[in-house]
C-alpha cells in the first residue's frame, strides 16, 4: 500500500511509543526511519527483519559505558536496535566534536545499524561532519562506509566487499561514528587492499529518490503496516459511554 | 475615565505573560491576517477563476460535483459526492462513520481512472486509502432546518428568512477538514514550494470556500427539480450564507504539538498589532474605526448564540464596544489616541472586548499589516544543544518558564485531569485521575508539569556535578530528551508556550479550540459545553461571482469582516 511521510512518521512514533520507547525517543526513531525512507534506503525493509528477529526490547535500557574521556566514547548496547539506543551517544559525541574538534563513538553490539544515519543526518544539518563504519557480514566481508558533509542533510555512501579477508574475523556488531567540527569526512575508496563496490549513492541520486517519494507516497507491506499498527493501538485507551463524554456531551 | 496621554509610542511586542494566557487565547477573534481572509485577498489579487466543470446531481441534490480552481501556475479541482444520509447516522462527531457529503481538493486534472479512485475512497474519509493528489479530504452534514427551510421556501418562489442564518449561518458544518498527508493524501512538504498553497491552511480554506458555493448551487439546484415556480438565493442572502464548522477536542493537540508555528503566528498578530499602534490616527482613520466597531456591534447583536455563556460574553462585549465608540466620538484626535484606547481596554475591559478592538486596529492599516501573511510559516524542527551547560538550561527555564515552575501540579485540583488518545478513531479525550482508565497512556500535552519536574531533577544533578553539561544531564534521565529540546528551542521564542495548566480541574479545553479558530477565520463561536464548539467561516464573503468578475476594487472586495444579515448589509463600506 501507499502511505504519505506524514502518515509514516506518525505511526511509527505511536507504534514505538507501545513498544515502550519514551516520547522523545519514539520521535527520534521515526524520524530515523522516515528519513531512510525517504532517500529510498530500505528503512521500512530493515525495520521489518528488526520486528521478526528482536522485537526492540528493552527499548529504554541506556547503553553501557565501557569507556570515555574527553574524545572517545565507546558503549555496549547489549543488542539493542540503533533505533532505541543511539540518540542521546551520537548527541554525547556531537558535544565532544564542538567541545575538542573531533570526537569518535563506538557503540558495540548494536541492531539495525544503517537507520542510524537518519540521525547523522540530522547532526550535520546542525553543522558538524559526520562519518560511520560498519562492516555489514563477516563472509564476505562487506562494510559500509556513510559520510555527512557539515549542513548537508544529504549522505555520500559506499558498500563494499574486501575479498582479502583478515585472519581475525569475528562477528562484529558495532558501529563506529567520527565526527569533526572542522574537517569534511567524506567516503573517498582508495585501498591497498582488492575490494568490489557494490553499492554507491551520491547525494544527487538521493536527492532524485526523495523528490520522487514526495510525490507518489511510500510503498509499504501491508503486514508490516498492520504490525505498526497493532503496537501503535498499545497506546491508545479503550472506549466506553463514560469515556465519550470525555471529549463533551454528544450531539 | 481618565488616560495618560501624549505618551511615547510603544516599540516592543505585549509580553507573552500577557498574550499566553490561555484565557486571553481563548478570546482571540479573527482577523486581517486570519487564513481565510489572506486566502481570499490572494484570490482576488491574483485573479482565481472558479467554476463548475461538472453538476450531476439528482432531485434530491445526490450525485457528484466538480469545480475547478485555476490559478496564474496551476489547476486544481474540487471533487464533492452527495449521498443520502439517515438521520439517525447524522454526528458532528469525529467518531461518526458517515456524512451528508464528502469531499477534497485535486492537484490537477480530475481523469476518469482517479475519479472512480475518489469515488471509493473520499466517502470513506478514514476508512478509505486516499490518493497522494488529494491535497485536502474533509465531509460536511448539513443544518437539517436550514437546509430544508431554504428549499421549501425557494421552491416555493419565495426567499428564505434571513433569521434563519442568525442561529446557524450556514447550510452545510464540516466536521473534520484533513491535509498533511492523512490517509495517504499529499504531504504539507510537497505544498511548501507551491505558489498557490503554501500559506498555513490555505489549501484547506479554499476547498472549504469552494463548497460554500456548492451549497447555495444544490439548494437552489433541489428547488428547481420540486417546482417549476422556483426562485434562486438573493444576492444579498447568498453572501450572508456561510459555512459551518463542528470542532472538538481533536483539535487541542495541535497547539501544543506545534510550538513554533503558533509562535509565528501570534508573533505576526502582535506584530500586526503594534504597528497599527505605531500609527498616528486621522480623522480618516477614526471614521473607519467606528465605522468597523458599528458593523462589528451590528453583527454579534445579530447572532444568536446558544450557549449561555458565550452569549452573556457577547452581550458583554456589545456593552462594552457601545461605551468606547462614544468615547472614540468624543475624545480629540491625538497622535497616541490608539494607546489610549489599548490601555483603557487593558485596564477596563474584557478580554474578549480587548481582543475585538485590536483585530479592528490590525483592520485599518492593510498596507502595513498584509505583508506579514506572507510570514505565517516556519520550519518546525526541535533541536537539541547537548553542549549547553546544565546551570544555562536551568537558567533558561527560570527565566522563560517561571509561569510553569511556580505553579502548583499537585494539588487535588491541579493535576484533575489527563489527556488520552481513545481507541475510537484516536479521539483525544480528558479523563478524571483516579477515577477514568487510561491514565497509564496519558499524553504529555500538559508542558507546565513537565517543566517543574525537569527543573527539580536538573537542580538535584547540579548539587552533584555543577559543571554538567545537558547531555551529561540526559544520559542519567533519557526519557527527558523531548521536554529539554523543547525548553531550549523555545528559549528563543517568545509566544510559543501557552501559559497553562492543562490538567488543572478549572482548565477551558475551548480556549484552545478557539486559539486555533481565530487564525483560521472562524467567527460565531458557539461553544457546546466546553469541549466542542461550532462556527462558521466566509460568511459575507466575496461570492465566486464576485471572484471570477475580476474585482477592480480589491480594498472593497476585501472588506467582508463582521457578516450583516440582508436587511443591514448595505451599511457604509469601512474598506480604508
Amino acid at each position: 500500500m501507499k502511505v504519505s511521510f506524514n502518515e509514516l512518521q506518525s505511526l511509527s512514533c505511536k507504534a514505538f511509543i507501545g513498544m515502550g520507547f519514551s516520547d522523545g525517543q519514539a520521535t527520534d526513531a521515526a524520524d530515523m526511519l522516515c528519513w531512510m525512507e525517504s532517500y529510498g534506503l530500505d528503512g521500512l525493509k530493515t525495520l521489518s527483519a528488526a520486528l521478526l528477529q528482536y522485537s526492540l526490547q528493552h527499548p529504554y535500557a541506556p547503553p553501557e559505558s565501557l569507556y570515555q574521556d574527553s574524545d572517545v566514547t565507546v558503549l555496549d548496547a547489549n543488542d539493542a536496535s540503533v533505533l532505541a539506543c543511539s540518540h542521546l551517544p551520537l548527541e554525547l559525541a556531537f558535544a565532544k566534536a564542538r567541545a575538542r574538534g573531533l570526537s569518535v563513538l563506538k557503540i558495540k553490539r548494536c541492531r539495525q545499524r544503517q537507520l542510524i544515519m537518519g540521525y547523522l543526518a540530522r547532526l550535520a544539518s546542525r553543522g558538524m561532519n559526520v562519518t560511520a563504519f560498519w562492516r555489514n557480514s563477516q563472509l564476505p566481508l562487506t562494510e559500509q562506509v556513510v559520510g555527512f558533509r557539515a549542513n548537508s542533510s544529504v549522505p555520500s555512501i559506499r558498500i563494499y566487499a574486501v575479498s582479502e579477508v583478515p585472519e581475525e574475523n569475528k562477528e562484529n556488531t558495532g558501529i563506529t561514528v567520527v565526527m569533526a567540527n572542522h574537517v569534511d569526512l567524506l567516503p573517498t575508496m582508495r585501498s591497498d587492499y582488492e575490494y568490489d563496490l557494490l553499492a554507491r549513492h551520491d547525494e544527487l541520486d538521493l536527492l532524485n529518490i526523495r523528490s520522487q517519494a514526495q510525490t507518489l507516497g511510500i510503498n509499504v507491506d501491508d503486514a508490516l503496516w498492520d504490525q505498526l499498527k497493532a503496537f501503535a493501538k498499545l497506546t491508545l485507551v479503550a472506549s466506553n459511554v463514560s469515556s465519550r463524554s470525555g471529549a463533551g456531551p454528544a450531539d | 475615565m481618565t488616560f495618560d496621554s501624549g505618551q511615547p509610542l510603544p516599540t516592543v511586542l505585549r509580553p507573552p505573560a500577557t498574550v499566553m494566557d490561555l484565557n486571553r487565547l481563548g478570546s482571540l477573534t479573527s482577523s486581517r491576517l486570519s487564513f481565510s481572509r489572506s486566502l481570499i485577498r490572494k484570490m482576488a489579487r491574483q485573479r482565481w477563476q472558479i467554476f463548475q466543470t461538472r453538476f450531476e446531481l439528482d432531485e434530491q441534490g445526490y450525485g457528484e460535483v466538480i469545480y475547478r480552481v485555476q490559478t496564474p501556475y496551476a489547476r486544481y479541482h474540487v471533487v464533492i459526492f452527495s449521498r443520502a444520509l439517515d438521520d439517525s447516522q447524522r454526528s458532528d462527531r469525529v467518531i461518526a462513520e458517515a456524512w451528508d457529503l464528502t469531499f477534497g481538493l485535486v492537484e490537477g486534472d480530475v481523469e476518469a481512472s482517479l475519479m472512480t479512485a475518489l469515488a471509493e475512497n473520499v466517502p470513506l474519509q478514514e476508512a478509505g486509502r486516499q490518493h497522494p493528489r488529494l491535497l485536502v479530504i474533509s465531509r460536511a452534514n448539513r443544518s437539517v432546518r436550514n437546509f430544508s427551510t431554504f428549499i421549501d421556501c425557494l421552491s416555493n418562489g419565495q426567499q428564505p428568512p434571513a433569521e434563519l442564518l442568525k442561529t446557524a449561518g450556514y447550510l452545510y458544518r464540516t466536521t473534520a477538514v484533513y491535509g498533511n498527508g492523512k490517509f495517504g493524501i499529499a504531504d504539507y512538504g510537497r505544498l511548501k514550494e507551491n505558489p498557490d498553497f503554501r500559506h498555513p491552511f490555505s489549501a484547506q480554506m479554499s476547498a472549504v470556500y469552494v463548497l460554500r458555493q456548492f451549497s447555495i448551487d444544490q439548494v437552489e439546484h433541489i428547488a428547481r427539480c420540486r417546482s417549476s415556480n422556483a426562485t434562486g438565493l438573493s444576492e444579498a442572502l447568498r453572501r450572508y450564507v456561510g459555512i459551518g464548522n463542528s470542532t472538538g477536542l481533536g483539535m487541542a493537540p495541535f497547539l501544543i504539538n506545534h510550538p513554533l508555528l503558533i509562535n509565528q503566528w501570534i508573533h505576526m498578530r502582535e506584530t500586526a498589532l503594534l504597528l497599527a499602534k505605531q500609527q498616528v490616527p486621522d480623522e480618516v482613520s477614526q471614521e473607519q474605526l467606528l465605522s468597523l466597531m458599528d458593523r462589528g456591534l451590528q453583527s454579534l447583536k445579530e447572532v444568536a448564540i446558544e450557549n449561555s455563556e458565550q452569549a452573556t460574553r457577547n452581550d458583554e462585549v456589545i456593552e462594552q464596544l457601545g461605551l468606547v465608540r462614544v468615547w472614540l466620538q468624543q475624545v480629540p484626535i491625538e497622535d497616541d489616541l490608539w494607546i489610549q484606547l489599548t490601555d483603557w481596554a487593558e485596564a477596563a475591559l474584557s478580554l474578549e472586548t480587548q481582543e475585538l478592538i485590536n483585530a479592528l486596529l490590525i483592520e485599518l492599516y492593510p498596507e502595513h499589516v498584509d505583508v506579514l501573511e506572507d510570514s505565517m510559516t516556519t520550519e518546525e524542527t526541535l533541536e537539541l544543544t547537548p553542549d549547553m551547560p546544565l546551570v544555562q538550561l536551568k537558567q533558561l527555564i527560570e527565566t522563560h518558564l517561571d509561569w510553569a515552575i511556580n505553579d502548583a501540579f499537585d494539588t487535588v485540583d491541579g493535576h484533575y485531569w489527563f489527556w488520552y488518545r481513545s481507541i475510537e478513531k484516536e479521539e483525544p479525550r480528558l479523563g478524571i485521575r483516579g477515577v477514568d482508565d487510561g491514565e497509564e497512556k496519558e499524553l504529555a500535552l500538559a508542558i507546565g508539569p513537565r517543566v517543574k519536574q525537569i527543573h527539580a531533577a536538573i537542580n538535584a544533578h547540579l548539587s552533584d556535578a555543577p559543571k554538567s553539561l545537558t547531555i551529561d544531564f540526559l544520559m542519567a534521565h533519557p526519557r527527558q530528551v523531548d521536554i529539554i529540546r523543547r525548553i531550549q528551542t523555545m528559549a528563543s521564542s517568545a509566544y510559543g508556550e501557552i501559559r497553562a495548566n492543562l490538567w488543572h480541574r478549572d482548565m477551558k479545553p475551548m480556549h484552545l479550540l478557539r486559539a486555533k479558530l481565530s487564525f483560521l477565520g472562524a467567527n460565531r463561536f458557539d461553544p457546546r459545553g466546553d469541549r466542542w464548539v461550532r462556527v462558521t467561516f466566509f460568511q459575507g464573503a466575496p461570492l465566486l461571482s464576485e471572484l471570477n468578475a475580476e474585482p477592480a476594487d480589491l480594498n472593497a472586495f476585501d472588506d467582508w469582516s463582521f457578516a450583516l444579515s440582508p436587511e443591514n448589509a448595505t451599511e457604509k463600506s469601512a474598506a480604508p
